[in-house]
């Protein structure tokens, strides 16, 4: 077994490497870069036959991966953050093409105010263009990701982008170790691209992507997007065996974690929940009954796994690294909307706002939000909204405020560094 | 048929009405057939998008009656008033299409030569809705046409509201024909005929033409109003000219070396007539053009001599 | 020898890269307009305008490329050219988006490279990548996707047809929109207040391997550059003025007229750009006053109507003097 230690963005790129890809069209944006740097040196040194080119623009980037892909190669490709939202446009445009491609997003805040740190608002507004999105927590996850993503992306009931996730810095600049499977193994598993009749030759004519005039056309092509995405549920358990047989790691496409007995549980994305799991494992050392539910599939959203995994609990904690303005956390949504009229769904379904911008979530942090579970279900209360926030952060932030000469009595004190004994 | 739609408009909601008027663009260019639609109500009207069980159906050109793509006749059944205007009667479109509606035509004008007047036919056709409505007077329509018209200036609404107020005339044996109708009944209605959208896979359900110059099953040539005719007396076979310039490639060259007017698609621009060296094409008003075709014992006229096609 | 028939565009020699062997006589196979095609390959049924001079470029420029061509559309007025199920093209076409034209070409350019590389894809199976993009896209917000394909050396033909506006919403005014027309964001007295930007210049800069401008009332020049730029690679611009009657609001069937004149007054200059050299290919050698030009031209009436504007038809015919008089220096 060749295992060795690799950064998230050394992950993302072995996995095309291993998926033999032919062309990648890359723009540079932090912390995404090093894929790109990894795929350049193994092209230049003739390690992979590949081509890449970097464009000016996500946006043309993005452009540039959807017609190669509809012009039968098999394409790989990384954004992040303000780079996705830039190509945002063309993400939903090639996601209608059904152009099979995979893309690593490693996520990171959006503007403004502008941050390299990771949250998943980035991803988030990529919801609901019709590219599968799958969530990475460690490393090899993210190699092992992209293999299954382009057995997913090219499938012919599918035949929709993939986005594979991953958080900038946690994951992106992290050395774990890391599996890497056997190049003839991963080439096997993942096969040829067949692009059946959606290529340009000269022998066949084909005029894609064109307009319709009129609501049936268009609502047919849409939904029929929908129904490929959705397909991508079902096709996932038979990648997902293959893929076990083949390299021994299972990926279930939510990752449960002391579920079976569990009257609480974490429900959550991304690389944050390897602490969460640490904190089940406490938890249930301190007599809990606790468990952590990880989506790894978001989109295909699997509506009826959540309603199996979460009925009959006594209380969950949807955790959001995201927030829609003026809603509340993303997941939490959803989740809520899996579970409306079900008879014994949890009594109370909270969220939390955590991990915005890379803010850290600590492990007292989850024993408190099981202890807030547990009374807001003993009294049959629900509990309102909560972003994971300390004082001290609050008094941090007045420093700066007082230095940015913010006018405000309060903080004009934290400035003469009386807040914190002022205000209790 | 926007600006006749939207003196309609104007017109009922001066009339003390609440209004909707909408034109619907489909190809959304100049030439293109277009529609629009008005409707009023004495109470607020909720009901929105294309009318689906029209009152009245006003026509312009009468060559889009026949074409299924023009949609004209959809929705239409016995209590809808079809109006047409037209150079034929009315019973010859009743015989030709076969409907319950009442049809009643809004006579052609026999002199329109240039396409620079047809402008009016809109306002002669909204002219002819307030008369078949019977609820906006004359004087109301006078104002609602200069409102509509007002930044043409004054001596083109003039002519406007000349041309119009004919209408005022020709259609009073038919005023207040038109009947509003109500919205279909909850308590005994015809259902939708909804389906479960079944799943096609990505060969079949991407966005993609499979197929070469499908385009030509587009009848553009319905867009024309006025038709470039080759006389080939005159015609000296420099192809290269006509067939070069047409913008869209609708002049074809037979064999014999002579131009020929591909008129399911020539949407009548008239470059040709412009360029032609030895002035050999003639434009003629596109109803003429079809009487002629109609009634030709002989139609050498219009095909090219030798042609066999 | 690039031999065809001229009966039958349909059988024409692939014109891409692979395979192809032209000698310097062959070019210029144009030599009068009886030359050109008398069948066409673009499918009439389109729902371009009456009298659209863009498409007038198009389809005489389909008609020598051949159907062995990928067109690549940016958002204009050619994006309702393929409305489902129905297209005008005999081999490919794809729609992207205002932007970004020019990298769904390199998509497509380098996916059929690795593919002929890979022997996946028969060079009888090659085709030639061509982006088409009105004038706000190319002027305005594809400029950044059309210089970085430059940049790349991208093996493409780039088509704008420029009808001085954002014509498919309505002729609002674009960077390509000539000082003193009237658009329907430029509705004042004096119609717009700018200058038409120099695109041919901003391309050259760059050092393509060809940069043209052309025009569809002059289709032996068209024609001409056509063969030419057949013979390169790389990046090979077309900025066609395509007379527009909706926009620019006069009779379709002036359409020509007006295109001739925009050439014999100076206004559009015809003229190619190679090997860092600027030729003029059709000098008009006794320039017509540009009124000729503007008068026939509802955007311009302003300039006629209550009164002559002296001043400002001076100030556009001076513009064009200046500019013959530096060309020509």
């Amino acid at each position: 077994m060749n295992r060795k230690l690799l950064t998230g963005n050394a992950a993302a790129a072995w996995g095309a490497r291993l998926a033999q890809v032919d062309y990648v069209p890359a723009f540079p944006i932090t912390p995404q870069t090093e894929i790109i740097e990894n795929l350049s040196l193994w092209i230049d040194s003739g390690e992979m036959d590949a081509r890449l080119v970097t464009l000016e623009s996500e946006h043309s980037m993005i452009t540039a991966a959807g017609s190669a892909a509809t012009s039968g190669v098999r394409v790989f490709t990384s954004t992040s953050s303000q780079g996705l939202l830039y190509g945002m446009e063309m993400i939903y445009t090639v996601a209608g093409w059904r152009a099979p491609f995979v893309m690593v997003n490693v996520s990171r805040g959006l503007s403004s105010p502008i941050t390299l740190e990771p949250d998943h608002n980035d991803i988030m507004a990529a919801r609901d263009s019709g590219f599968l999105q799958i969530h990475c927590a460690t490393c090899q996850e993210i190699t092992d990701s992209v293999l299954m993503a382009y057995r997913l992306a090219e499938h012919k009931d599918i035949r929709v982008p993939a986005i594979v996730n991953q958080d900038g810095f946690y994951l992106s600049f992290t050395r774990e170790p890391v599996s890497l499977p056997d190049a003839d193994r991963a080439a096997a598993f993942v096969g040829e691209f067949d692009p059946e009749n959606l290529q340009f030759k000269a022998s066949a004519p084909l005029s894609q992507a064109m307009a319709v005039l009129g609501g049936g056309p268009y609502s047919y092509f849409r939904y029929e997007t929908h129904l490929a995405v959705q397909r991508a549920l079902s096709v996932y358990e038979e990648v997902a065996d293959e893929f076990a047989s083949a390299f021994g790691r299972r990926y279930d496409i939510i990752d449960n974690y002391r579920m079976d007995d569990a009257e609480y549980a974490f429900v959550m994305m991304g690389s944050f929940a390897t602490k969460a799991h640490d904190a089940v494992d406490s938890l249930r050392n301190a007599g809990w009954k606790v468990g952590l539910a990880r989506l790894r599939l978001f989109r295909p959203f699997p509506q009826e796994k959540i309603r199996q995994l979460l009925t009959a609990r006594r209380a969950v904690a949807v955790i959001d690294q995201n927030i829609s303005m003026g809603m509340g956390g993303v997941l939490h949504s959803e989740v809520a909307a899996a579970l409306y009229g079900l008879k014994n769904a949890p009594a109370v379904l909270a969220s939390y706002i955590g991990g915005l911008g890379g803010r850290d979530i600590s492990q007292v942090e989850f024993f408190e939000m099981i202890n807030e579970l547990k009374h807001a279900s003993d009294k049959s209360e629900p509990l309102p909204p909560r972003l994971l926030y300390t004082e001290n952060e609050l008094t941090e932030i007045r420093k700066l405020q007082a230095i940015a000469q913010v006018e405000h009595a309060d903080i004009q004190q934290a400035g003469t560094g009386q807040a914190e004994t002022d205000r209790k | 048929m926007k600006t006749a739609s939207r003196i309609v408009g104007t017109a009922f909601f001066m009339t003390g009405y609440e209004v909707q008027d909408a034109p619907r663009y489909g190809a959304e260019r100049r030439g293109a057939p277009i529609f629009a639609y008005v409707r009023a109500d004495k109470s607020p009207v909720n009901e929105r998008g294309i009318i689906r069980q029209p009152d009245l159906v006003v026509v312009a050109d009468d060559t889009l009656v026949g074409m299924p793509a023009a949609g004209v006749m959809q929705g239409i059944d016995e209590h809808t008033v079809l109006l047409i205007n037209s150079h034929e009667n009315a019973d010859t479109w009743r015989q030709r299409l076969n409907t319950a509606a009442t049809i009643l035509i809004l006579p052609a004008r026999e002199d329109i030569k240039d396409r620079a007047e047809l402008p009016y036919i809109g306002s002669r056709c909204a002219a002819a809705c307030a008369v078949l409505t019977n609820v906006i007077s004359r004087d109301v329509f006078t104002s609602a046409l200069a409102e509509e018209l007002e930044q043409l200036g004054e001596k083109i609404v003039k002519q406007n509201l000349d041309t119009a107020l004919t209408s005022f005339e020709l259609m009073s044996p038919y005023a207040g024909i038109v009947k509003q109708s109500g919205l279909p009944s909850a308590a005994d209605y015809q259902q939708p005929g909804w389906i479960n959208l079944p799943f096609d896979d990505a060969a079949i359900s991407a966005p993609a033409i499979h197929a070469s110059a499908t385009s030509v099953k587009v009848r553009t040539g319905l867009w024309r109003t006025m038709r470039p005719v080759i006389n080939y007396e005159k015609c000296s076979g420099c192809w290269w000219v006509c067939s070069t310039y047409c913008p869209d490639g609708a002049i074809n060259v037979t064999e014999a070396g002579l131009p020929d007017i591909d008129y399911e698609h020539c949407k009548g621009c008239l470059v040709c007539v412009a360029q032609c060296p030895p002035q050999a094409i003639e434009a003629i008003p596109e109803h003429l053009a079809k009487e002629q075709e109609m009634s030709a014992a002989d139609p050498s006229g219009i095909k090219p001599p030798g042609d066999s096609a | 020898m690039l031999t065809f028939s001229r009966q039958e565009p349909g059988r024409r020699k692939q014109t891409g890269n692979e395979g192809i062997i032209m000698t310097s006589e062959s070019i210029v196979h144009f030599h009068r307009m009886k030359d050109m095609p008398s069948s066409h390959l673009l499918g009439t049924g389109t729902p371009m305008c009456a009298g659209c001079g863009g498409l007038e470029t198009l389809h005489n420029m389909y008609d020598i490329l051949g159907e062995k061509t990928v067109f690549v559309n940016a958002a204009g007025c050619m994006t309702l050219l393929s409305v489902y199920p129905f297209t005008p093209f005999r081999g490919g076409w794809l729609y992207t988006a205002m932007a970004s034209a020019p990298a769904g070409a390199q998509g497509v350019r380098d996916a059929m490279d690795i593919l002929l590389q890979k022997k996946k894809l028969s060079t009888e199976d090659n085709m030639e990548v061509v982006v088409i993009t009105g004038d706000g896209s190319a002027y305005g917000m594809g400029l950044s996707a059309t210089s970085a394909a430059m940049d790349r050396n991208l093996n493409f033909i780039y088509l704008c047809y420029d009808n001085e506006g954002y014509g498919n919403t309505g002729q609002q005014y674009s960077a390509a929109t000539p000082h003193a027309a009237i658009t329907s964001t430029s509705k004042g007295s004096h119609g717009y207040p700018g200058f038409k930007k120099d695109l041919f210049s901003i391309w050259a800069a760059h050092r393509p391997a060809y940069v043209a401008t052309i025009i569809g009332a002059e289709p032996l020049d068209l024609a001409k550059k056509i063969e030419k730029l057949q013979t390169m690679t790389g990046p090979r611009m077309l900025i066609s003025l395509a007379p527009c009657p909706t926009g620019w609001d006069y009779d379709p069937k002036l359409s020509v007229e007006i295109g001739r004149l925009a050439v014999q007054t100076g206004i559009w200059p015809l003229k190619e750009y190679s090997d860092g050299k600027i030729k003029h290919t059709k000098i008009p050698k006794q320039r017509k006053p540009v009124e000729d030009y503007l008068k026939l031209q509802g955007r311009f009436k302003h300039l006629f109507e209550p009164q002559r504007d002296e001043a400002g038809i001076a100030e556009i015919q001076a513009r064009i003097d200046a500019y013959w008089t530096r060309v020509m220096a």
